[in-house]
């Protein structure tokens, strides 16, 4: 055993043998993973821990249709710490159908270099 | 009263399961496919999983699930399938005729194979029995889901989770953008019942708190919901006095489980399977009733929409050539669950069929797990897969390449 403190333990969704990997701090400050049983672990555990990115999803009104909503997703993930600054700028969509599956609603969003696209088509 | 109208095979349901099964069957060589829903689109539950995350294995790509059951419908609409929405079919008779109610009227349907697809539904407040008063703001998570995605609600101001099942986990997200404060997912097993990447993504992620071994004990208000009791269980999962505590809240998410729908294939007289609550099967998804077949949420809970298409298309496929005449030959092996494991399907498998792949869920989390499929008297062991850990949240599959000639046992050893 060590006395490091474990910054995170979190599995490994690279392939279904699902590592357990725990991460700790070495004594460079730098990170070290241990549990993984192949190399692609460790850069998903670093990225996971430093700059985890995720995708968002929700629905934003539609005009000029039946159909009430129109759901959407970004195009790629984000930085985590930029979901809730773009939940806000979709927020501000009311996009007029038609509205196709796939069409940009915002182009690179905040700058993230993602596009907040529709997931549904509403005629 | 004659039936007035054939086809060779009729899915009932259009979801993630049923739009598959509809061109399974036709790619299997079905004439004439009716696809049968009684919502006015097709997707199901699709429709409202505005998530990512579907897609993975059948598009090599992660969608949403809007997104996933627009392709999968746009491949159905291109093929001769006669799609019927708005149509709920009333009553399935072991000969396979069915009765029909749709705008059109109601008419009688003979299917030379039948598939069924309708899904599941959830479990509520009054089949887990939470004692107290019966005020407004207690949802299922799904009903919650489709009023926030698909009619724009707001349906509370501050929420407490009851289950940790998938749909919960994804709806305490959902709140939490929309600005809903979140106070805590109670969950009454010592595990998570949803799949780990949603507890990374959807609590830790937002910050909001799990207590496992925890349970609502008393739902308190009277017009709307005021606050919920929350106590810890004991190995039994029985509150234990004293942990009781009162949070405040005027929203109620369950999310504890779901039901396939099988009141159809009860009135065909299909047998179901009291550990899966779906039907009994065989290798082609074929139930006891011959020529009727079941896939998706239907024959069991699954938590990937892409394996409950992988089935559709096979029970489809399967549907297409028994309304071909095709049967299978043989005797019947029977496949039980062994120690740890909750079920194995299929149940049934036709002597001397060779590569049958078995999906299998765990009573319980295991690491360093081995999947072993023995013969029950000869004790052989036919196949065997090792997991480094299984968790009951996970469908998982093993498969066996000799031809099964013995009845066998799916067992799970650590």
């Amino acid at each position: 055993m060590n006395d490091r403190c474990a910054l995170d333990r979190l599995t490994c969704v690279l392939c279904p043998v699902g590592c357990e990997l725990e991460v700790l701090k070495d004594e460079a400050g730098g990170l070290d993973v241990q549990g993984n049983q192949c190399d692609k672990g460790v850069p998903f555990a670093v990225e996971e821990i430093l700059h985890p990115k995720r995708n968002l999803a929700t629905s934003v009104p539609v005009r000029g249709t039946a159909a009430t909503m129109v759901s959407v997703r970004l195009s790629g993930p984000v930085p985590r710490e930029m979901i809730f600054p773009i939940l806000a700028e979709i927020g501000r969509l009311r996009p007029e159908a038609p509205v196709r599956r796939g069409q940009v609603l915002i182009a690179d969003v905040l700058g993230t270099g993602v596009d907040v696209i529709a997931t549904r088509t509403v005629i | 009263m004659d039936p007035i109208e054939t086809h060779d095979v009729v899915v009932i349901g259009g979801g993630p399961a049923g739009l598959a099964a509809a061109l399974g069957a036709r790619r299997a060589g079905a004439g004439k496919v009716l696809l049968v829903e009684r919502d006015r689109a097709l997707g199901g539950i699709l429709n409202q999983c505005v998530h990512d995350g579907f897609g993975l294995f059948l598009y090599n790509e992660t969608i949403s699930g809007p997104e996933y059951a627009e392709r999968l419908i746009e491949d159905v609409v291109r093929e001769p399938i006669r799609i019927e929405t708005g149509a709920m079919v009333l009553d399935l008779t072991p000969d396979r005729v069915l009765r029909i109610n749709s705008r059109a009227g109601y008419r009688l349907v003979r299917a030379g194979a039948v598939v069924l697809a309708m899904g599941c539904r959830e479990r509520t407040r009054e089949m887990i029995e939470i004692p107290g008063t019966r005020p407004a703001g207690v949802f299922t998570a799904g009903s919650a889901q489709n009023l926030v995605n698909l009619q724009n609600f707001r349906i509370g101001n501050e929420a407490v989770i009851l289950g940790s099942g998938d749909i919960g986990l994804i709806m305490t997200r959902r709140l939490t953008f929309e600005g809903v404060a979140v106070k805590g997912v109670f969950e009454i097993m010592p595990w998570v019942s949803g799949l780990e990447r949603n507890v990374r993504q959807c609590l830790l992620d937002l910050g909001i708190p799990l207590r496992l071994r925890s349970t609502v004990v008393e739902i308190r208000g009277r017009d709307r919901v005021e606050s919920v009791v929350v106590a810890k269980v004991d190995e039994e999962l029985a509150p234990i006095p004293g942990t009781e505590s009162v949070i405040p809240c005027d929203t109620l998410l369950l999310s504890v489980g779901l039901i396939p729908e099988n009141e159809l294939s009860k009135r065909a007289g299909v047998a179901l399977s009291p550990s899966t609550g779906g039907a009994v099967v065989d290798q082609a998804l074929m139930t006891s009733v011959p020529g009727v077949f079941s896939c998706g949420n239907v024959l069991h809970i699954h938590d990937v929409a892409d394996w409950a298409s992988y089935e559709g298309f096979a029970a489809g496929g399967s549907a297409a050539r028994y309304a071909a005449g095709e049967r299978a030959a043989g005797g019947t092996v029977r496949i039980t669950a062994g120690p740890n494991v909750k079920y194995a399907l299929p149940q049934l498998v036709t002597a001397g069929t060779a590569g049958v792949e078995w999906s299998f869920r765990t009573t319980r989390p295991i690491r360093n797990a081995q999947i072993v499929v023995k013969g029950i008297t000869t004790g052989k062991v036919h196949a065997r897969k090792k997991f480094g850990r299984l968790l009951p949240s996970e469908l998982q599959k093993i498969k066996m390449r000799r031809a099964v000639e013995e009845d066998l046992e799916v067992g799970c050893h650590e």
